[in-house]
């Protein structure tokens, strides 16, 4: 049995997706959090269940839509499981309608009837699902209550013979369907109407299909003569306005006998608290504010004195403890070595900085699972399309905080292509969770005082960064591409729950662990070995060692910048990899114990100013390893992964040049 | 009397009478929305500086830009 999920966008799909199949997958309360196809399997093991991006039509505008419409209409599968959100029924209607004609038995779970009620409407389902002729079941998707009646339901469903569900689109349109329909052949999956209509209303998938049966002069000749006799007869302004206008007043006639209005419900929650987020002139400030108080969380309050309590245990009990079981054992020095100097001191090096990690993962699950990311786009939108963007371009970068790698697949959901490819370049200039552990590490050392400023200070240069290279790119290379929009929805504010909360913090910073014990424990020992090995053998002074050779032969590049030491070359040339793996490779480098030592000794190497250039250096030069294939994979286009890499190192050196040298004509 | 979505005043319910000329993908994304000729609109509330407007209907707010907004006629009611 295999069952495809659709639905509107934020109606609760991956909700459901986790409940019925255990899984863990990414859940937010805005549209387009899911961007991707994804297959889990129920949890009875008697079939998949397909998760696809929220589509409003099978008409796909974006990238993410059309990976939803593609999967309904090529992939094999026995039942569509529609969720309907009751609150906009509506609007979900519509492409349910489109799901009944194209024939396959479909299953509808009639989600957020919660909502519905605060809104003041009630829906009789009893009346809709005999009307539309298929099953209708309430859920609520958060919670994942009557999900047992849904999955009860499957087996039933699937294998009853479903008959299209049949609409009069008036006779102008009846007539070319059933011309169109004489040309096709008889069996024909998906329905003959279905593919008519989906044609006519202008589905390029479908008309592609078309032309393996019917030239393309015909089918292009056919379309125009509808179109002039749908403008003469039925006084539409295309073919496309007419069949939406047909749909929706059945919907209309469905609606005013299934969708009751119980009471009048003017202010809502949302309403209230969008007039003080969304406000005039304290948006702005308010989304600040929001921010500042985001790294005061993660730095000074929350992250910093548990990651120091992590570090003590690192450098104290666990080396203490390694120590006494090697001597015990008996192992060799080189054994130490690789352990003590290599593994933990590389791979702690990075761990200590999880408490951070995990609390910027919660703050961020906070803003996406809350509805405000939706208004940040609203609030922020003027200032980006002065810079030749569009508010949405935000969500991705919001995302990218977190990790750029989703955040580059996040603007999958950004309608204008030009708007798209360049939120793709330029996401990763926003400042990640792995770069996060680097500026620990320095503020720590440096900026005792001003923690959070210092941190908040480097996100804003990404985000400010970013926002004149949109103006600059998008005024230069993408000059004749179309104009910027803006079109988007505003869910209802939600309050997030601790479950879901704790569980989207986990998925997000458990990549970062894993990347500690596979990623960096190989580079740290890869490290470790390229500092304990040299031209003249092992077990040779640091600074003959083969990292200080290939450090030291690219150092005096970065001189003009503030760090031209062999040290902060070897760790900018591993940081490609992963950008914690940076400080990993200072730790084994400095061969220090823990992380106090680590932050003396650095500091005999770095001035506070080379250390703030270091750290801009460390936010711009380039997208780590697997960015740059999830900008390959996005892009399709090697020119472009090749751009965003090339970019970023000239405009990471041009900035650091200017603060360092700047910095010092200052007297710093 | 018919005035522009972008001139109405806010907390005010009109009717949209026509859709001029807008980029095609706004349309059609508004359109997925129900935002089409003789849909009941209100509008919430203005970003400054030329910034989007919020309008609610059927029950979803949507934001939009002011460009946008100056092509929608709508009639009060």
């Amino acid at each position: 049995m295999q069952i495809a999920l659709a639905g509107n966008p934020n109606t609760g799909k991956t909700s459901l997706f986790n409940i019925l199949t255990g899984s863990y997958e990414y859940v937010g309360n805005w549209s387009g959090v899911t961007v991707e196809k994804k297959v889990g399997v129920l949890k009875k093991k008697d079939g998949t269940l397909t998760d696809l991006p929220g589509i409003y039509t099978l008409i796909p505008l974006t990238a993410d839509e059309e990976v939803a419409t593609h999967c309904l209409l090529h992939d094999d599968y026995s039942l569509i499981l529609n969720i309907v959100d009751a609150s906009q029924l509506e609007r979900n209607l519509y492409l349910t309608l489109q799901l009944l004609e194209f024939g396959k038995p479909i299953l509808m779970g009639l989600n957020m009837l919660d909502v519905a009620k605060s809104y003041g409407l009630a829906v009789n389902i009893n009346k809709l699902s005999r009307l539309l002729n298929i099953p209708i079941i309430p859920i609520i998707a958060r919670t994942g209550h009557g999900c047992a009646d849904l999955t009860r339901q499957f087996k039933q469903v699937q294998s009853q013979e479903a008959s299209p569900f049949h609409l009069d689109y008036g006779w102008v349109l009846e007539q070319t369907i059933t011309k169109l329909s004489r040309r096709l052949p008889e069996q024909l999956t998906p329905p003959k109407r279905w593919l008519c209509l989906q044609f006519l209303e202008g589905n390029k998938l479908v008309g592609k299909l078309l032309e393996k049966y019917i030239p393309a002069k015909e089918l292009q000749e056919l379309l125009t003569e509808t179109e002039e006799k749908i403008k003469q007869y039925e006084k539409a302004k295309s073919i496309a306005q007419h069949i939406r206008l047909k749909r929706m007043q059945y919907i209309d006639q469905l609606a005013s006998t299934c969708l009751s209005k119980e009471k009048e419900v003017t202010i809502t929650f949302s309403d209230r608290l969008d007039a003080v987020v969304t406000h005039k002139f304290w948006g702005i400030p308010i989304f600040l504010a929001f921010m500042f108080l985001m790294f005061k969380f993660t730095f000074d309050w929350f992250g910093t004195p548990l990651s120091d309590v992590l570090d003590a245990f690192f450098s104290g009990p666990l080396t203490d403890g390694l120590t006494f079981l090697f001597d015990r054992v008996g192992a060799s020095d080189f054994i130490k070595a690789v352990i003590l100097n290599g593994i933990v001191s590389g791979v702690g090096g990075v761990l200590v900085f999880v408490p951070q990690i995990f609390m910027l993962f919660f703050l961020i699950s906070f803003i996406e699972d809350s509805g405000y990311m939706a208004r940040v786009a609203l609030v922020m939108d003027r200032i980006m399309e002065k810079m030749g963007l569009n508010g949405k371009t935000f969500i991705p970068m919001i995302i990218g905080f977190g990790c750029n790698v989703p955040g580059v697949m996040a603007a999958r959901t950004i309608e204008q292509p030009k708007e798209r490819l360049l939120t793709i370049l330029l996401t990763p200039l926003m400042s990640c969770s792995a770069r996060l552990s680097v500026y620990s590490l320095f503020v720590g050392t440096f900026f005792v005082k001003n923690q959070a400023l210092i941190v908040l200070s480097l996100y804003v240069l990404g985000i400010v960064v970013a926002m004149i290279l949109a103006k600059v790119f998008s005024s230069t290379l993408f000059k004749q591409e179309g104009d910027s929009i803006f079109v988007i929805e505003l869910p209802p504010y939600r309050i997030p729950q601790w479950k879901t909360l704790s569980r989207s913090t986990w998925e997000k910073g458990k990549g970062f662990v894993r990347k500690a014990g596979t990623f960096i424990f190989g580079g740290s020992v890869a490290i470790w070995l390229l500092s304990y090995a040299g031209p003249t053998g092992i077990n040779v002074d640091m600074d003959k060692s083969f990292l200080a050779l290939i450090g030291g032969w690219i150092a005096p590049l970065f001189a003009p910048i503030g760090f031209g030491t062999w040290q902060a070359s070897a760790a900018l040339l591993t940081g490609f990899l992963a950008k914690e793996v940076v400080v990993s490779t200072m730790n084994i480098i400095y061969a220090a114990p823990d992380a106090d030592s680590l932050k003396s000794l650095i500091s005999g190497y770095f001035s506070p100013l080379a250390a703030y250039s270091f750290m801009v250096f460390i936010l711009l030069y380039v997208p780590c390893l697997a960015t740059v294939a999830v900008i390959y994979k996005e892009t399709a286009s090697r020119k472009w992964t090749w751009f965003s890499v090339i970019y970023a190192l000239v405009i990471a050196y041009m900035i650091s040049l200017i603060i360092y040298q700047g910095g010092r004509w200052l007297g710093f | 009397m018919f005035l522009s979505l972008s001139q109405l005043r806010p907390g005010k319910l009109a009717r949209i009478v026509q859709i001029n000329s807008i980029n095609a993908m706004v349309e059609r994304r508004l359109c997925d929305f129900g935002v089409m000729e003789g849909t009941i609109i209100q509008l919430k509330r203005t970003l400054p500086f030329g910034g989007p407007l919020a309008i609610v209907t059927k029950g979803q707010s949507i934001g939009i830009r002011r460009a946008v907004a100056s092509k929608i006629l709508v009639e009060c009611i």
